[in-house]
Parts: structure tokens; C-alpha cells; sequence
């Protein structure tokens, strides 16, 4: 009977299927899988169905960096399996928290190994050596697993010293349910050979073989041909032997309905400023003329997925918090790329990090959080960015890249040696526009001339100090841009915040009415009461802890509000902002 | 001017589309009602083609039926590189003929199925589908050893040929006959590096590749 453990160990590919940029379809005791391996190297093993309409995503699109279904058009993260892009909600960033299910993925022996929960290692076989053997051509059968395995006993095949010869003693060295090992020896060549036995479903298995020892060149060829030709008349046998019996019913295998927390958008989340996830500084370099480079790869596990645009929140040894922007392309999910640039006169955030931390060090960081999403309908894209500006910028640039659609990123610095990320940056070919030392009117004069020619459906997205960012929107303004066209973030508030009022503030939902003193926020007195609130920067400029108002008049004092937004008096940022009416209603 | 007598579900029609659509070739298109219409066995088709089969094209009077026999006139008309039917290689030509017989082969077993199935034709569909699978492993197992004498196409030449143009529909398409491709990865593999040739074009139930890793 087949041993149906699915803690057991097999393989389900051979590691000659995983070409880049294809999808193998895989399967494991009735179980499909999508096996796919990224630019990177990374083999990912994922349940056979895309979460939107449970289309195969073994005929999606493997782009080196995402795996793209072919019917909506879902793109999901190398590693995590996050998604990454709806685009049927261009102007939204997906929950991160929409994921498919991930299966182990290991390489050994010129195989790839998996199993749905996996116990201990992938069985070492003695007398295989990595790297000094041979992956014979998967041999797939249609018969159960148990009665291959029992069938390869009496395999009788030449060691590979001795191809041409037909008097080769082979024994039996280990036998198992899914595994037979032969010793084939004549005079004085002898070859192991172990075959493991993929079952595929209760009446399919693949047989795949490794050979220990390295053949070269029309010895190698000569070989694979007398495994594939001995087993091919093996496999008949098998096939025949099989087909007496009544087959098996096929194997259910469950698919796991998704929590609905990885299914759905996420409620607002719970939780104030919470580092909870812990990372090593495994490289910190120059990336720029005062711009240090940090890779912060997870201590266990895998980094939640991202998306072009978010930042995170990194929890400084000396007790601040600061918002950073990740930097990385699609796909790179292994480790989060950040920039921070020295601000000597700031309150210690940027010192700390380019003076202090270390590499090798922990730090604590924020799931990432995506408050400046990308639009990947725009028929064309402008980047701005200035200076430091250019992070989240540039994880956006490469997502458009990727995608090969229309942008265009204009960085601006004062010399070539403060442009961050050179490694990046040049896998964007033309599209990326350098424009060095401008005083400030030529950067306004630049600016005009990039800002030139709005048409519908093209959006910009401004990232830099802040009388760049003030400049670049007036200007947006003028040429005839929409607000809604434009998009922007700031790296702090400048603004100097007037706390000196007092007012009442209803929370709707929570049918609770708070009263807001001179020199406490919004968002303070609610996390006095008891509620936990989202928050990152709290200067009112990433747009954490954002909120509806049903009723009243807010008095704004963030930056990542738009003009429209402000006017329209139905949001407002709760770390900064306060009220002109003397109540607050709010839908929280 | 080429006029292409058509049925977009029909795979041997887009073997010729996908051929024209290759060489850059323009052609327009008559449209014949297959199914349900049955329009390829009324009075004016059988005119054209006696034995009531697409495809069938019309080059400036030049009347020329089966997909295969029309594969080879295209390619040695309009190729001007001579890479898809090469006429001055006779081990190469014989190769891609041995393979046109095979992609009939196919047609007989994997369209078969699809017809039964998709468009409700009385045929014995699992005398087909496995008529399919063994067509299928003798093409795998072809292909693999391709790939490890570093061959990536059906014919023993750097470059694809209309023999794989003339596999190809029918293998692509033979899901909707309920014939899996999941015991082929080669197969699999080499229907990648198909839809990555230039002038690759899409039908209904084929679907594109993404872009190879440039080098």
C-alpha cells in the first residue's frame, strides 16, 4: 500500500526541469505543484492555483522575479509567494497578506526534493557524492509507487565503465518503499546506482535514477541512453503488470482553504508601533557619498512580501524609530535594501545607523507598510527623486521595468557621486535620467520641462526634500496636472505644529467620546483609552495612521495629505492633526 | 496577396498563421464556419477542397490544401533565409519530413480527442488519448536527449523548422482533449522556447511565454 506520510521526503523534479524562466508542473501523492525557479536561483514550490479563480499556475509566466497567472493577471513574489500586483486594482497595493501556499524545497543528488510537512532531513545516501554523479532522464510510470519500487529490484543494468558489456553482476545494496539501490559490476568497473521512486498519485510514480561517478562528453550520452532504454522496456512490464489490477482511486488531496486574513484585505490592524520582526545587518557599504546601504536579511523565516513603495520602520538601539524605504526590485524578497543618508543636525536617527550599527548586528523592524502605492495602469510613469528620495522610488522603477512598462526615473543630486545604488539603477537602461548640480532654478527650469505635456493617464510620483517636493507640485499645478496624477511623499513635516487647542473626538464605531487637551494628539489620547491605533512616523508624514471624518472640521498639519484631500475634510492624520470644530466624529 | 481559408479554433489552420505570422507574411482571412456551421462540407467549399478539410489557402490563384503540404510551400516561398524548410540540406529535409508524418500522427490522436470532447465528434476518445501518450513519450524522450546534446528543437539544426511549427497546435492545445502534458516536462520545455520565437502569435487556449533571461 502506498505510505501516504506526508512528512516523507521525495523528489519531484530533477533539478535539470527548473530551466530559468519556466514553470514545471509538478505532483506529489495527488497533490499538484507550480516549481519554479527565479533568476536568483531559488526554487519555489507552490500549490497549483492561483488564490483568485484556482487557475493552474503551472501555465503562468515565471519572469525571473514574480510568477504571473495567465488569466487575471495576479503576479505573486519569488520566496514568499506574496501578491504582489492585482491588476484588476491598479491603483491599490494588495494586502500583504495575500499568499499561496509554499511548499520545502530542497536540491540534492541533481533533484528536487519536497514534501507537504516535512520531518528531518532529505535521506543521505551513502556512496552519492554531490556534484560527482548523474541525474538519469525521470522515467514517469503509470502504475503505483510500491509496485515500481518492488519491480526495480531485479533491474539489471551495465556500470557505466563498461557500457558495451553484457556480463555485469548487479546487487541489491538497500531497498525500500520508494527507494532501491543497485551495485552493478563488471571486471573492473562497478557503478551504484539509486533509484527513488516519486509517487505522483496512487497509480503514477516517476522513476528517477542517479549514477554515482561523472561521465564526460559521448560516454554521458551513451549512458543516459542505456538507463532510459532499460528502464523505458522496465516501465512496459510495470505498465502491463499494473493494468491487470482494478487502478486505485486517484488521490484527494485537501487544498487548504486560505485563512481568510491571508485571502482578504486586512482589517485595520491592531497594533501601535510594533517591531516584530527581527533582522541581521548582513552588509553595510558606501552606496553613495553619504549614503550608507543596509541588507537586512530575516533571522529565521522568510520576510513578509512587499510592494514597490513601502516602507518599514527600523527600531534604533538607541530608542528611536525611523522610516526607511526598501529599495528592492520585484522578486528580491530575501533580504530588505534600505539607504540611509547622514543628517548630522537631525535628532540621531541616520548617525545611529551610520556610526553604530554594524554588520552582523540585530535589528528590529515593522512588517513593511505600503502607504505610497504604485499605479500600473498609467499609460506613462515620471519618477522625481531628489537625493535620498530616490528608495522608494527606485523599488517602483524596478517593478515598472520588470513589467516593461513606460517610465521614465529623473534623479537629482548634486554630483555623481551622491547617486545611491549604482547596481540598481543601471539595470533601468535609459529610462533612468540623471540631472547633476542644478542650482534651484534649474532645477524648477528642468522640472518644467519634465513636467511638460500632461495627457491623460500618465501619473508622476515626487520623492525629495521637501522645497523640491513644494516646487515640483506647484509646478505639477500649473502645467495642467491633476492632483490625482500626482503623487507624493515627504520625508518629514516641517511644519511648526500648533498642539495648543482642545476639542472632542467621537470614535463612531467604538461608541466612545475622548477629549483631546492642548499639548496631547489625537492619536495619543486614544492609545490612552485603550485603542490601538497604527502608527509609523507620527509627524504626519507617512500616512499610517490615517482616519475617516464623518463629522467636523479637521485642522490639518501633515504632509501627506493632497490639497484635494484637505478640502474635502473627510480624512485626517491623527498624529498631527487636530480639529477647528470643537468635535471630531470619527469612523473608527 | 495570400487568402487563408480559416477557423480560429482550428489548430492546423494556426500552424499557417503561426508560420505566416513568423516570416512577416501578410494574408487575409475567410472565414469558415466549422463548427456548428459545417460550412467546410457545403457546395462552395468542397469546391476548393474536395475532401472537406481546412485549412486551405489561395496565393494569387495557387489553390493548395493540408496544413503540412502548405507548411512547405510557405517556407519555401516565402523564407528567404531558408532556415524553415532548408531544401539544401537532404539529411535536414528528410528529418523534417519524418516529423510532418509524426505531427499527422498528433492530428490523429490529440485533435481527435479534442474534437470529441470540445466539440462533441463520435470518436473513440481513448483509443485517441492513448494514441496521444505514446506519440507524446516517443516526442519527450526525443526532446530531452535533445536538450543534453544541446538541441532545442525537433530537427538536428540550431534553428526551428517546420516540423516544429506542425507539432506544435495540436500538442498545446491537447488539455482540451483531456490529455495532460505533466508526465512531458520536456515537451513542456520545448513549447517555451516555441512561443519565445519571433512572430509567435496566440490562439484561443494557447497562451504566451514571458521573455527568456537575456544573456
Amino acid at each position: 500500500m502506498l505510505d501516504l506520510a506526508k512528512s516523507r521526503w521525495h523528489p519531484i523534479a530533477a533539478a535539470h526541469d527548473l530551466p530559468l524562466r519556466h514553470v514545471f508542473h509538478g505532483q506529489l501523492l495527488g497533490r499538484e505543484f507550480a516549481v519554479w525557479r527565479a533568476d536568483d536561483g531559488y526554487v519555489n514550490i507552490w500549490e497549483n492555483r492561483c488564490l483568485h479563480r484556482g487557475v493552474r499556475l503551472s501555465i503562468g509566466i515565471n519572469d525571473g522575479r514574480e510568477l504571473k497567472c495567465q488569466y487575471h493577471g495576479w503576479r505573486y513574489s519569488n520566496r514568499t509567494a506574496g501578491c504582489t500586483y492585482i491588476p484588476a486594482h491598479p491603483a491599490d497595493a494588495p494586502a500583504r497578506t495575500i499568499t499561496n501556499r509554499t511548499f520545502a524545497a530542497i536540491e540534492r543528488y541533481g533533484l528536487v526534493w519536497s514534501a507537504e510537512e516535512p520531518q528531518g532531513e532529505v535521506p543521505e545516501v551513502a556512496g552519492l557524492a554531490e556534484g560527482r554523479l548523474l541525474a538519469l532522464r525521470g522515467i514517469p510510470v503509470n502504475a503505483p509507487a510500491d509496485v515500481v519500487a518492488a519491480r526495480l529490484k531485479g533491474y539489471r543494468f551495465q556500470p557505466s565503465g563498461r557500457i558495451d558489456g553484457s556480463a555485469a553482476k548487479v546487487a541489491v545494496e538497500a531497498a525500500s518503499t520508494f527507494s532501491v539501490v543497485l551495485r552493478s559490476s563488471e571486471a573492473d568497473a562497478t557503478t551504484l546506482a539509486v533509484f527513488f521512486v516519486q509517487p505522483v498519485d496512487s497509480n503514477r510514480s516517476v522513476i528517477r535514477g542517479v549514477l554515482d561517478g561523472q561521465v564526460e562528453g559521448a560516454a554521458r550520452l551513451a549512458v543516459l541512453r542505456h538507463h532510459n532504454e532499460l528502464l523505458s522496456r522496465l516501465r512496459l512490464a510495470v505498465e502491463a503488470e499494473a493494468a491487470r489490477e482494478p487502478a486505485p482511486a486517484p488521490l484527494e488531496p485537501v487544498i487548504e482553504r486560505v485563512s481568510p486574513e491571508l485571502a482578504e484585505m486586512p482589517e485595520e490592524s491592531k497594533h501601535g508601533r510594533k517591531a516584530t520582526i527581527r533582522v541581521e545587518v548582513a552588509r553595510k557599504w558606501l552606496a553613495a557619498d553619504g549614503i550608507a546601504g543596509f541588507e537586512l536579511r530575516p533571522i529565521k523565516g522568510l520576510l513578509p512580501t512587499f510592494q514597490p513603495g513601502a516602507h518599514i520602520d527600523v527600531h534604533l538601539p538607541n530608542g528611536l524609530i525611523r522610516q526607511y524605504s526598501i529599495t528592492n526590485g520585484p522578486g528580491e524578497s530575501d533580504s530588505y535594501v534600505i539607504g540611509v543618508k547622514l543628517e548630522r543636525d537631525s535628532k540621531g536617527g541616520s548617525t545611529c545607523l551610520h556610526e553604530t550599527v554594524r554588520e552582523g548586528d540585530v535589528l528590529a523592524i515593522s512588517e513593511p507598510r505600503n502607504n505610497f502605492p504604485l499605479r500600473r495602469d498609467s499609460v506613462k510613469t515620471i519618477f522625481i527623486a531628489g537625493g535620498i528620495g530616490i528608495t522608494p522610488l527606485l523599488a517602483m522603477a524596478q517593478a515598472l521595468n520588470n513589467q516593461n512598462l513606460v517610465h521614465e526615473l529623473h534623479y537629482f543630486a548634486q554630483n555623481e557621486a551622491q547617486l545611491a545604488f549604482p547596481e540598481k539603477t543601471s539595470t533601468l537602461g535609459a529610462s533612468l535620467k540623471p540631472h547633476l548640480g542644478l542650482s534651484p532654478d534649474q532645477t524648477g527650469a528642468k522640472l518644467r520641462e519634465i513636467l511638460s505635456g500632461y495627457g491623460p493617464d500618465k501619473h508622476v510620483y515626487l520623492c525629495g526634500p521637501g522645497p523640491m517636493l513644494e516646487a515640483a507640485r506647484h509646478i505639477a499645478a500649473e502645467m495642467g496636472w491633476p492632483e490625482t496624477a500626482v503623487h507624493f511623499e515627504y520625508f518629514k513635516n516641517t511644519n511648526v505644529i500648533d498642539d495648543s487647542t482642545s476639542f472632542e473626538v467621537a470614535l463612531a464605531r467604538s461608541c466612545m467620546t475622548l477629549t483631546v487637551p492642548a499639548g496631547k494628539t489625537i492619536l495619543e489620547v486614544m492609545r490612552d483609552a485603550g485603542i490601538d491605533m497604527p502608527s509609523s512616523c507620527e509627524q504626519g508624514a507617512c500616512g499610517t495612521c490615517l482616519a475617516t471624518v464623518i463629522e467636523g472640521e479637521p485642522d490639518h498639519q501633515d504632509v501627506y495629505l493632497n490639497d484635494a484631500e484637505r478640502k474635502s475634510g473627510t480624512k485626517i492624520m491623527t498624529c498631527v492633526s487636530r480639529a477647528k470644530s470643537a468635535r471630531l466624529v470619527l469612523d473608527l | 496577396m495570400i487568402t487563408l481559408y480559416d477557423y480560429e479554433l482550428s489548430g492546423n489552420c494556426y500552424k499557417l498563421r503561426l508560420l505566416m505570422s513568423m516570416l512577416g507574411v501578410d494574408w487575409k482571412t475567410v472565414p469558415v464556419d466549422f463548427y456548428p456551421g459545417r460550412e467546410h462540407k457545403s457546395d462552395w467549399f468542397l469546391r476548393i477542397n474536395p475532401l472537406g478539410q481546412l485549412p486551405v489557402i489561395d496565393d494569387d490563384g495557387l489553390i493548395l490544401r493540408d496544413a503540412q503540404a502548405i507548411l512547405v510551400y510557405l517556407a519555401s516561398k516565402y523564407d528567404a533565409a531558408g532556415t524553415w524548410y532548408p531544401r539544401d540540406n537532404p539529411a535536414l529535409l528528410g528529418e523534417v519530413s519524418q516529423w510532418l508524418a509524426f505531427a499527422d500522427g498528433i492530428t490523429a490522436t490529440a485533435s481527435a480527442a479534442r474534437l470529441h470532447d470540445a466539440l462533441f465528434y463520435d470518436f473513440d476518445v481513448e483509443a485517441a488519448r492513448t494514441g496521444a501518450h505514446r506519440l507524446f513519450r516517443i516526442l519527450d524522450e526525443h526532446l530531452w536527449f535533445g536538450e543534453q546534446e544541446g538541441r532545442d528543437w525537433i530537427c538536428s539544426a540550431s534553428h526551428p523548422t517546420i516540423a516544429d511549427i506542425a507539432c506544435f497546435p495540436y500538442i498545446m492545445l491537447s488539455e482540451e482533449g483531456g490529455i495532460s502534458r505533466q508526465d512531458y516536462p520536456a515537451i513542456r520545455r520545448w513549447c517555451d522556447r516555441v512561443k519565445r520565437i519571433k512572430g509567435f502569435t496566440v490562439m484561443s487556449g494557447v497562451f504566451p511565454a514571458g521573455p527568456a533571461k537575456a544573456a
